[in-house]
């Protein structure tokens, strides 16, 4: 390269100013935004306090991938006559308006996003939901309920049974980031796949993944199969992976203890992170539950991360199986939670914790070091919660 | 393009034929060496409405070396013919939206529409064969101008996208930031996608100021693009190199 490149001279730069000013000169006129997103949604109400249970829960940032809304509040709050307010991507439009009255007892209201250049759409859906606290005795999470994601339908996203008996959408997985690189992937060749033939009905499996070409650009050669409670940013699974997994939702309960059953093979060879062999090394998996305070000293909501979700300082407790030993048979786990500081009743009634369930096929995943192969299966997951009385 | 092609290889066994023909045009035949920089090896087509700004561009500085040789035709035209080495590239960063992009690896492939910044670097190693008609307007001074055929011995075309995010496949599809550091942004590398062969307008000018020297001044422009019809992931590119050089008359 420095045969070809000869930057230092001075006709280089008369050069490329000259090239710059004619080339400026022949842009067309700017482009009109084609994107149609709402970004943010918020909620402004006479007395946030008596509305929410955080005082952070009135706005929401509103993924790219997302088009359901949710803001959860008090079991007694008045939703007949709200008027939400949304940050659009540059130039877009919305209907109903941005600050529009709706009666949100009905259920949710729809909204209609149009980018600047007219040629592209999204609705949304905008739901208010008054949600009375339930303080749980016992979590079940049996990997039941399982379908492709319906955008792409390339890979399987699972649904919890929530103690009212619907389903939810608290188990997240990295899936959508792997199929960044390796689109041509069938389903079951992602890293976090179903079992139809489980230890109880069907469980989860997590498989170690090799990331084909594009990981190998980007040295990112393995994607650890991974699921967890909380949500995956698809945004950032390129440029900050680490932050993409945001780790734990709000959980109103204390819990106690964490069970289940697992399975847990290393692959055969654990790679560093440019694909060399570690000679020695078996790959280790990860099984752990962290509970922990979900607003910092400054009144600021936190999620924990890939690289602080055993480190915080706001963690309040921790279940962690401390060495996932290799077993190809079912092999139960009842593990008790730690508590580092003292709960506060009156927080967890209104939210103020939350809890992170985490598995992984590579303990090492988030570097990119790992067996490809390495397989973790999970199945009839229990959180025992114990009820302050 | 065949056909094309066709005309050229038969403009070029004419002239050989006539020269093999004729001791005596044998004998008037006169050729020199020449070392010359150049500038370029690619430029845009036309710049895009997607394109927003330059944020830096280097059209590259390189050499070429070559033999070439003329030999009269008839009263002040001649027929000019030879056989060039250059080295051509490219480095532009710039700030795009709306850009349509296609990031290929083996059989995987990301695409979608790109808002921020795109790096584009190429070099490559050309051999140029010029067939060309010149007048000499005086012993000093002379015109060319003509066709010529390349053929690629080095290619490479590489670059990132950065800075910014991806729509997957359409302005509505998920959105995926890029960073700055290798393995953050979203690396491309179109080596095999670009022709071996070029072929395009050769135009010349050439300043005998002695007996054995001379400058000149050469220009060649593609008409077959940068890349394989069937590719499109970037936008169109074509061959383009500026030559500014010495001669040195041989015979």
């Amino acid at each position: 390269m420095t045969l070809y490149s000869y930057r230092h001279l001075f006709i280089i730069d008369v050069l490329a100013a000259v090239m710059a000013v004619l080339m400026t000169s022949c842009f067309g006129d700017e482009p009109d935004y084609c994107e149609a997103d709402i970004e943010t949604a918020t909620l402004h109400v006479a007395r946030p306090d008596q509305f929410f249970f955080q005082a952070t829960d009135s706005m929401q940032v509103v993924f790219s991938t997302d088009s359901v809304i949710t803001f959860t509040v008090r079991g007694d709050a008045d939703v007949t006559a709200l008027s939400p307010v949304f940050t659009l991507s540059p130039g877009a439009s919305i209907s109903p308006q941005s600050g529009s009255t709706h009666d949100f007892s009905q259920g949710p209201v729809t909204y209609t996003v149009t980018s600047q250049d007219g040629k592209w759409q999204r609705r949304y859906k905008l739901s208010v939901v008054p949600t009375h606290i339930m303080v749980a005795d016992t979590l079940f999470y049996n990997f039941e309920h399982y379908e492709l994601e319906p955008t792409y339908k390339r890979f399987y996203m699972w649904h919890n049974t929530l103690p009212d008996g619907t389903l939810g959408n608290d188990w997240a997985t990295a899936n959508d980031g792997f199929r960044i690189s390796m689109g041509t992937a069938q389903p079951m060749d992602y890293p976090t796949t179903p079992l139809a033939d489980g230890y109880d009905g069907a469980a989860v499996c997590l498989t170690t993944r090799d990331t084909g070409p594009f990981g190998r650009m980007a040295n990112k050669r393995l994607a650890a199969g991974n699921m967890f409670l909380g949500t995956f940013d698809i945004q950032i699974a390129m440029s900050d992976h680490l932050h993409a997994t945001r780790f734990g939702l709000p959980f109103t309960s204390k819990p106690d203890r964490f069970t289940g059953y697992y399975t847990f093979e290393p692959g055969p060879t654990v790679q560093d992170f440019y694909g060399n062999p570690i000679v020695g090394r078996v790959d280790s998996a990860d099984v752990y539950a962290v509970f922990y305070r979900n607003h910092d000293a400054s009144g600021k909501e936190v999620v924990l991360y890939g690289d602080n979700v055993l480190s915080s300082d706001l963690i309040v407790a921790v279940a962690e199986m401390d060495y996932v030993a290799p077993t190809s048979q079912w092999t139960p786990w009842d593990i008790k939670f730690e508590y580092r500081k003292e709960v506060d009743e009156q927080l967890l009634a209104n939210r103020g914790y939350s809890l992170a369930i985490v598995f992984s096929s590579s303990s090492a995943g988030g570097s990119f070091i790992g067996a490809i192969g390495s397989r973790l299966c999970v199945d009839k997951v229990r959180l025992i919660c114990s009820r302050e009385e | 393009m065949i056909n094309i092609k066709h005309i050229l290889l038969f403009a070029l066994m004419t002239a050989f034929t006539a020269v093999g023909a004729d001791a005596l045009v044998l004998d008037s035949l006169s050729y020199d060496a020449r070392l010359g920089y150049t500038v370029g090896g690619t430029i845009p087509t036309h710049i895009g409405r997607e394109i927003r700004g330059i944020n830096s561009f280097n059209p590259g500085l390189n050499f070429s070396i070559g033999v070439e040789a003329t030999v009269p035709i008839s009263g002040r035209w001649k027929a000019h013919t030879g056989l060039r080495f250059e080295l051509g590239s490219m480095d532009v960063d710039s700030r795009v939206k709306n850009y349509e992009i296609e990031v290929v690896r083996g059989d995987e492939s990301l695409s979608g529409i790109f808002i921020g910044n795109v790096r584009i670097k190429t070099t490559q190693r050309r051999i140029t064969l010029p067939v060309q008609a010149q007048y000499d307007f005086s012993p000093e001074f002379k015109l060319r101008g003509g066709l010529f055929m390349g053929w690629l011995t080095s290619r490479k075309f590489w670059g990132w996208a950065y800075d910014g995010y991806l729509r997957e496949g359409t302005p509505v599809g998920a959105k995926i930031e890029m960073g700055r550091e290798p393995g953050d942004r979203g690396d491309f590398d179109f080596d095999q996608n670009m022709r071996h062969m070029q072929w395009g307008l050769d135009v010349g000018a050439d300043w005998q100021f002695s007996r054995r020297w001379g400058l000149f001044a050469e220009l060649t422009y593609g008409f077959s693009g940068l890349f394989k019809s069937d590719f499109h992931s970037v936008q169109p590119l074509r061959p383009m190199y500026g030559t500014l050089g010495i001669s040195y008359r041989i015979k």
